[in-house]
């Protein structure tokens, strides 16, 4: 993807996506080759090369006497394995999460996110609630694929595609994840940036009932503060967004069950109540 | 100089986003962001130093057409003190009773919404994100995900 350069017996590249610009840097070759070879996958979209002048963030992988990887940030270590594929799996999340974060122009919402007649639909939640799950059946139904990690709003409270491949749980066991593209559920990625026609604050619970309550303004925003990644780090500008984004969707929260039974309950309400 | 008695709204360290009918209120300091609902959020802009409560009572009433009782007021006080939103606090004018004494006696006498003020703790980018992922029990720190002590053999946050 970039080129892979070498500086003191370690190798790296460098690289800017989202306004991030980034250093990663690894002691071995062909793991820096593995991981330039995955930027893609790890960034969909947004990725370019950099010169490697005012790098924001140096990620770094290490060896060292007791542990084969070892993962820096800057000089800060934060976590370590002897087994690469585990590691390599973390390290990806870890660089989606700091880009997340530190993005400019753009604020991320931990989300799946869909588009229906040219509206998206954002699904925000927490990890284990059943995102990738009701994004995939929503996907099925011939909703355009946008995410199912992050709701990546700009300035105008425009949503824009971050299609990487689903994060599938069930097929392994009930934890692990598998990735797949949304092209194996016959679904298609969405591609234009979409004004956004509702937030739905759902999670599954068995037996669940659709019952959905309105959640209004500055309440709704609240709301979404939990699954917003850079809010600490820039409330000014996540709070600006977030508002312009709430005043052009409803926000609505509800449980739901099982995701193949809600997907079409789903769009139904969303093509009465959001387009 | 100002009375004590005259409530003066906190300006420093905060970052304020108006919404179309509620204001948002983060705080830098202690990373919580709170919604101030109408009612709150016009007495805690009333607090400009020159206000006493019953001053804003009154302009309360200017504004909504209807009569409120001072009280209505002090509970915004109350909870805008609570929130670490008011610079200076005047005396406890609700003097000594619960919330929901003084919200009983004002709910029969006004039609005015009563004041709230919702707040939460903004997540760290790790709590948001919360992707359950694992090398080490020490990675676990999301309370979302299924265990924060165990990093299993998938290398998840889980039993």
């Amino acid at each position: 993807m970039f080129e892979i350069r070498e500086s003191k017996s370690s190798f790296f590249v460098c690289f800017e996506v989202y306004g991030v610009r980034l250093k990663v840097s690894c002691f071995s070759e062909g793991l820096m080759r593995e991981i330039d070879d995955n930027l893609e996958f790890i960034f969909p979209v947004g990725l370019s090369g950099s010169k490697g002048t005012r790098i924001e963030r140096k990620i770094s992988v290490r060896t060292s006497k007791n542990f084969r990887y070892v993962l820096f940030e800057g000089r800060k270590k934060l976590t370590y394995s002897n087994d690469k594929n585990p590691f390599i799996n973390y390290f990806f999340g870890y660089l989606r999460r700091i880009v997340a974060e530190f993005a400019k122009s753009f604020v991320f919402l931990h989300a799946g996110v869909v588009g229906w007649k040219g509206k998206a639909l954002i699904l925000p939640g927490r990890s284990f609630g059943g995102k990738t799950t009701l994004v995939r059946e929503l996907t099925k139904l011939g909703a355009k694929y946008y995410s199912d990690e992050y709701a990546v709003l700009d300035e105008a409270g425009l949503v824009h595609p971050f299609p990487k491949t689903l994060s599938v749980r069930g097929i392994v066991d009930d934890y692990q994840q598998v990735e797949l593209p949304v092209e194996e559920f016959g679904g298609e990625k969405g591609v234009e940036p979409l004004a956004v026609g509702m937030i739905l604050l759902t999670e599954y619970e068995q037996g669940a009932v659709w019952a959905p309550r309105y959640v209004n303004g500055g309440f709704g925003v609240l709301e979404l503060l939990s699954h917003t990644i850079p809010i600490r780090y820039d409330p000014k500008f996540s709070l600006k967004v977030l508002n312009k984004t709430a005043n052009r969707a409803i926000i609505v929260k509800s449980k739901r069950g099982e995701a193949s039974d809600f997907a079409l309950k789903l769009l139904s309400f969303f093509e009465k109540k959001a387009l | 100089m100002k009375s004590s008695q005259v409530p003066v709204a906190r300006k420093e360290g905060l970052v304020v986003q108006e919404t179309s009918e509620e204001v948002l209120v983060y705080d830098l300091n202690s990373n919580k962001a709170h919604c101030l609902n109408q009612t709150a959020a016009f007495v805690w802009k009333s607090c400009d130093g020159n206000n006493s409560v019953g001053d804003i009572t009154k302009l309360f009433e200017n504004e909504t057409g209807s009569a409120v009782p001072e009280d209505m007021i002090w509970l915004a006080i109350d909870q805008l003190k609570d929130k670490e939103l008011l610079q200076t606090v005047p005396a406890d004018g609700l003097k000594g009773r619960s919330r929901r004494d003084v919200i009983k006696t004002i709910g029969l006498a006004t039609v005015v919404a009563l004041p709230i003020v919702a707040s939460l703790t903004a997540p760290t980018s790790v709590m948001a994100a919360v992707s359950c992922s694992c090398l080490v029990p020490g990675d676990c720190v999301a309370t979302a995900c299924p265990s924060t002590v165990n990093c299993n053999a998938s290398n998840i946050c889980a039993p």
